[in-house]
């Protein structure tokens, strides 16, 4: 019923190519591919069918699309922020998170607003029914349970930078098996019948763009102890050799390695919690998505953490074990953020470290233990749990390992996440070097939005990281470059002050309805109802002014610094610490009080306003330097302008992608850049005088790559 | 590179943009971005050295409030472009600083397109320092980094495309300028105190922000913050207090840095003693006399020179002299203008050859082409000592083999001991000086601790940012002594976020 077998001719490709609403059983030709159903795979099938593209998504597993494969946990600080911004362009995984948490909290809370970190733990199975639900409610978007054998590549469009254009994958052969557990897992609405496809044989599926968010599957291996087998995560098969060596051999993509790990699983029951500290959520929980008031969860009935630490039997256990373990001996760069309990001790001994026990679920009966990250042996790994008072007797359902995997270096990217070389081929997740779901979503997403424009023949996009933590993570990626596992940290954002959680939906969801397409009306019609409103509410604010004697007489007790005479209106007075929107509000509930809804941003705003309009200008700055691109194809080395040599050679080896990812370059000098700055302009005029006279829509695309018009977000 | 240099082209950067959006702008001279730029500044943009007038130029919104201050003009200003003698007095003290000329421009009909002012004074340095002080005494009027009029002029469509060539080259000489001033600056005791303040706030701030990344997860000391907060004060008072002292640290070494280095035994301190007439340094036929530097002041066609013997570059087993010999080096590195002695009496005998010779020689003595400096370089004069030893016919052949050889550095035969050659030698470094004292920033003292000053100023401001958000929002407060930094990282290089991560996850075990 579900697997079709299907014989392609090639004529009947072609004939799909005009006709976008071909019979799905057949299709054999898609705008986008999407290989792999985690995170950055979900958010990127789902926003390239939003764009309006034609999308296939091709898990390994259906029944693993949406899995949360390490933490059951969503946001934090720094990744909160991202999940909000995700959830502005209408991502998933912001909603995904109000279905599935169990325990919210926000972090940070006494820190100010702006480095908030919204946070949840999750319910396992929670996340994946909603992800599944979403996906398959999406309009253009089909599933299909198979798995990548190699990409397609053919000779580049000579009108665009490129060696290669990727023009679809090859599908390897698929154990039998899978056909029935996908019957079960998948039920397929009628309307929609044949949407999910399953297929035997070495069949190509042809694309005008991919999207690769393979995670640890690139070449990964696993550890535990001194045993190493082949795979990105355990219990599932390894991914096929045949991509990896389309990316490094036929691509000549240049991959580093990485490595990761997982905590054991713990038999809840076996817990002793009482010797551990509980960690209540918040009383009343704060949804992810700007769509929600509220969460699934309702605030009674939130699960609970607890806190344990280790002790110094923990750090004897793994010093003892140490040559037992291939994991931590071998060379690959891990996390310093989130580093295994092994590396944490020996890097940082005789000291306590935390260890957080967390619900795995609502009906879950394991708990996972945060901070304990490990891959010695199964036999010393209960040992080592055993060494915490709270768990003295705990069991263990599942050993904790560790994997190894390759990554695709990501200074080959462009800020759309296209690889430079190939067109049309779009990386996003683990693969690029980031840890965490957050940062792999937030790429899925905007590869996904790249991959449809690009198949929509639209000109590519880049977020700027002056208006969004998305901007920062993808410029430090394809500018930088990572040296380990690279996870969000607000210390990373330049204009913190601006990039707020509270904020994400002004800087992103217009633009991403306006722009990029990304987002539907109803979020946008709701956001832009929101931005008026603050707006109103804003000059409402202004509009009071008393002085300051009249505003201490209406208040009541509160310390104001401007002498008596000075006149300050409700704006000026909701900047001081004990002035809140309510306050002002009862003082003037004529004109104030419709605005009670909005009473916390109103505050935040007030507070933020003086700090962000003094950094605008560096923020213009950053932007007008991100805006101006430079040609992916340009031959530095013969570049007809006065470079040296030394210079020449840098710019050539890290092809820069805009004039101030070059900036950042060391050996790069002011003059380099100055006259570098000339040629691309001088260029860039030409073109623009050529295209006039040809009318000819064709160079649009380069012509964005030499004049910047392809960052409308930013402008 | 220096971080002050950067702000300038990063702003061409943005004037481009202008450019493309509006060529016509250009043609018109309508007032585009410079407009923005709210703040006022000033330089001396005439030449150093001796000389009967200098030029101090003011661009910026403040253009005429400085004049209307410093000029005592309170009625109507000048006509513009119009040359007025005018009493210039200090505008708080309403001291008479000199009588001078003033001009004024307004916008857009200036060099810059912005409000600008002209004031011509006396030459003299005591003069000139009052006149800049008196200016930087103004709200809102501050030192114009390296280069910034030209930035601005740049910014109005002032230059023409054409000129962006040159532009690139000008920021090349400024950057290389300024490069040489701050080694030589950072090579002291006011250096390793700006080091030292910038080492322990990026301390600070990763402290800071390793509370606000990661204090919810991991076991991050709670005194961590209070340490930041005593160090904070700590700095404050530090800088304050040596904003407040009047000997302003150190005193700057002033003038063209003129270097003589070379291998040992070639004459170099014999040189230093016939340039400045008197036995300076201790001269003698043995290798590896002169083992430090030996400093001596000089007016040459009257531009200040600080001259400077160095031991002679060698391996050597003896400490001592090895310690002369690093020093020798480094202080070819952060000269205007070297001295590369040569005993001639060590050429190779065919004229032929010698080319070659002088270039492999040159590269021992002169650091690697990275630091800027390349043996074709203006800034490298070669002086092939104890020509008296060497045949009158063979000095001649090789003296016309030298000329025609672009590659090298101009080449003078001289003897120390009769005195031949040192007219034409003179003469070739007398020109020398004269074009290197025409680039206003070799040997700017005042402007540069002016900047300086700017610079610590905002960086104490910043960080009272820091205390007055401590308890309210960690953000805002961050924020502080981020800008601090900024500020400070303007004196001695740039700080970026990565660096911060570092000392985060050096000092902290962040375990999440």
């Amino acid at each position: 019923m579900l697997a079709q077998k299907l014989h392609l001719l090639r004529h009947n490709v072609l004939s799909f190519v005009s006709s976008r609403t071909g019979s799905d059983l057949t299709r054999r030709q898609y705008d986008v591919i999407v290989v792999g159903g985690g995170h950055a795979g979900t958010e990127a099938a789902a926003a390239a069918a939003r764009l309006g593209a034609e999308t296939l998504l091709i898990t390994q597993k259906i029944m693993t699309i949406g899995a949360l494969s390490c933490n059951p946990s969503l946001g934090g600080v720094g990744k909160g922020q991202l999940v909000r911004e995700v959830d502005a362009l209408d991502g998933l995984c912001g909603r995904a998170g109000d279905s599935a948490g169990v325990h919210f909290s926000i972090l940070n809370r006494s820190k100010g607003p702006a480095v908030w970190g919204p946070r949840a733990q999750l319910d396992r199975e929670r996340y994946r029914q909603f992800i599944q639900s979403e996906l398959l409610s999406t309009p253009r978007l089909t599933v299909l349970e198979g798995s990548v054998d190699e990409l397609l590549v053919s000779q580049p469009n000579p009108e665009e930078p490129g060696h290669h254009r990727v023009t679809g994958i090859r599908l390897g052969n698929l154990p039998q098996t899978s056909h029935n557990k996908l019957g079960e897992f998948w039920p397929i609405p009628p309307d929609r019948a044949g949407v999910t496809e399953s297929v035997d044989g070495s069949h190509p599926i042809l694309s005008s763009s991919v999207v690769l968010t393979t995670g640890t599957f690139l070449s990964g291996s696993l550890f535990m102890g001194q045993t190493t087998s082949p795979g990105g995560r355990m219990g599932d098969a390894q991914s096929c050799a045949g991509l990896s060596y389309t990316l490094k051999e036929t691509l000549g993509l240049r991959v580093g390695r990485l490595r990761t790990g997982t905590p054991p699983r713990i038999v809840k029951e076996s817990v002793d919690l009482s010797l551990a500290q509980l960690q209540a959520p918040d009383k009343q929980p704060t949804p992810f998505s700007f769509l929600n008031t509220h969460t699934r969860c309702k605030p009674e009935e939130q699960l609970p953490c607890y806190l344990t630490h280790t002790t110094p039997g923990v750090e004897r256990v793994v010093r003892e074990s140490v040559h037992l373990n291939c994991h931590i001996q071998q060379d690959a760069k891990g996390p310093r953020y989130c580093p295994s309990i092994e590396s944490r001790v020996l890097r940082f001994p005789g000291r306590r470290h935390q260890v957080w026990l967390e619900p795995e679920g609502l009906t879950s009966d394991l708990l996972y233990p945060q901070g304990l990250s490990m891959t010695m042996p199964p036999e010393l790994q209960l040992r080592l749990l055993r060494e915490i008072p709270a768990l003295h007797r705990a069991e263990i359902r599942t050993p904790g390992y560790g994997v190894q995997y390759d990554f695709v270096c990501p200074t080959q990217l462009t800020p759309s996440l296209q690889v430079k070389s190939t067109q049309g081929l779009f990386l996003a997740g683990q693969i690029n070097g980031t840890t965490g779901y957050e940062e792999a979503a937030a790429q899925g997403l905007w590869a996904g939005v790249n991959a449809g424009r690009t198949a929509l023949s639209l000109p590519p996009m880049a977020l700027s990281r002056t208006q969004s933590y998305i901007g920062v993570l993808i410029d430090d990626l394809v500018g930088r470059g990572v040296t380990e596992p690279y996870r969000m940290f607000t210390s990373r954002a330049e204009f913190r002050t601006y990039l707020r959680p509270d904020n994400a939906d002004l800087r992103l969801t217009p633009r991403g309805f306006e722009e990029v397409g990304c987002v539907t009306l109803r979020r946008y019609k709701k956001a832009v109802s929101v931005r008026d409103g603050l707006q109103e509410a804003l000059m409402a604010l202004q509009s009071v002014a008393l002085s300051s004697t009249r505003w201490r007489e209406k208040l009541g007790n509160i310390s104001l610094s401007e002498n008596k005479s000075t006149t300050l209106n409700g704006l000026d007075l909701l900047q001081y610490k004990d002035v809140s929107f309510e306050m002002l509000a009862s003082a003037f509930p004529e004109c104030l009080s419709q605005y009670f809804e909005y009473s916390q941003r109103l505050k935040i705003e007030a507070v933020y306003r003086p700090h962000c309009e003094k950094q605008s200008r560096e923020m213009e700055r950053i932007r007008s330097e991100e805006s101006l691109s430079l040609p992916s194809d340009m031959d530095y080395l013969s570049l007809p302008v006065s470079l040296s040599q030394e210079v020449r050679e840098i710019l050539d080896r890290v092809r820069p992608n805009t004039l101030g990812a070059a900036t950042r370059l060391p050996g790069m000098t002011p003059a380099g850049i100055i006259h570098l700055l000339n040629y691309v302009l001088r260029t860039g005029q030409r073109n623009r005088h050529t295209e006039h006279r040809n009318r000819s829509s064709q160079k649009e695309g380069e012509k964005g790559q030499l004049c910047a018009s392809n960052i409308p977000i930013s402008q | 590179m220096l971080p002050c240099s950067w702000g300038l082209w990063r702003s061409a950067i943005h004037t481009l943009k202008t450019f493309r959006a509006s060529p016509s702008a250009r043609g018109l001279c309508i007032p585009t971005r410079a407009v923005c730029d709210a703040e006022t500044i000033f330089a001396l943009s005439s030449g150093h050295g001796r000389c009967g007038v200098a030029v101090v130029r003011v661009s910026g919104p403040a253009s005429s409030m400085v004049l209307r201050n410093m000029a005592g003009l309170t009625q109507a200003l000048p006509p513009p472009r119009t040359a007025l003698l005018r009493r210039i007095t200090d505008p708080q003290s309403k001291e008479l600083l000199d009588r001078g000329l003033v001009l004024w421009f307004k916008g857009p009909h200036s060099f810059t397109g912005e409000d600008s002012a002209e004031f011509h004074i006396h030459g003299g340095p005591a003069v000139i320092t009052a006149v800049l002080q008196a200016l930087g005494s103004l709200e809102g009027v501050r030192p114009a980094e390296a280069g910034e009029f030209t930035r601005r002029a740049f910014h109005a469509g002032k230059l023409g495309l054409t000129e962006v060539e040159g532009l690139g080259d000008l920021i090349h000489a400024e950057t290389e300028a300024q490069r040489r001033q701050a080694l030589r600056q950072m090579d002291g005791e006011l250096g390793r105190l700006y080091q030292d303040w910038s080492y322990r706030l990026k301390r600070c701030l990763a402290h800071v922000e390793a509370f606000i990344d990661f204090s919810e997860d991991e076991l991050i000391e709670d005194g961590v913050l209070n340490q930041v907060d005593s160090s904070v004060r700590q700095l404050e008072t530090e800088i304050e207090r040596h904003l407040k002292d009047e000997r302003r640290g150190e005193r700057l070494r002033t003038g063209v840095q003129v270097v003589i280095a070379g291998a040992t035994n070639a004459g170099k301190s014999s040189l230093l003693n016939t340039l400045c007439q008197r036995p300076a340094a201790i001269v003698s036929p043995i290798a590896g006399t002169t083992r430090d530097i030996v400093e001596t002041s000089l007016d040459i066609g009257g531009f200040p020179v600080l001259l400077s013997d160095t031991a002679g570059l060698r391996d050597s087993s003896d400490s001592v002299e090895r310690e002369g010999v690093r020093r020798a080096r480094q202080r070819v590195e952060q000269a205007d203008l070297t001295l590369v002695v040569v005993d001639s009496t060590q050429l190779p005998p065919d004229p032929q050859l010698v080319a070659a010779f002088l270039q492999e020689h040159l590269s021992t003595v002169l650091p690697s082409p990275e630091a800027g400096m390349t043996a074709a370089s203006d800034r490298v004069l070669l002086v092939l000592n104890k020509s008296d030893l060497v045949p009158e016919e063979q000095r001649e052949r090789t003296e016309g083999e030298l000329r025609e050889r672009p590659g090298l550095p101009p080449a003078c035969f001289l003897s120390c001991s009769t005195s031949t050659g040192l007219e034409d030698f003179l003469t070739v470094l007398q020109s020398r000086v004269k074009t290197l004292c025409g680039d206003p920033l070799s040997g700017a003292p005042s402007l540069t601790q002016a900047r300086h000053r700017a610079h610590l100023q905002q960086s104490v401001q910043a960080l009272n940012q820091y205390h007055q958000y401590r308890d309210q929002d960690l953000a805002l407060a961050a924020e502080g002594v981020r800008l601090a930094l900024t500020h400070l990282g303007r004196i001695t290089g740039r700080v970026g976020a990565e660096e911060i991560l570092d000392i985060i996850f050096r000092d902290f075990c962040i375990g999440k």
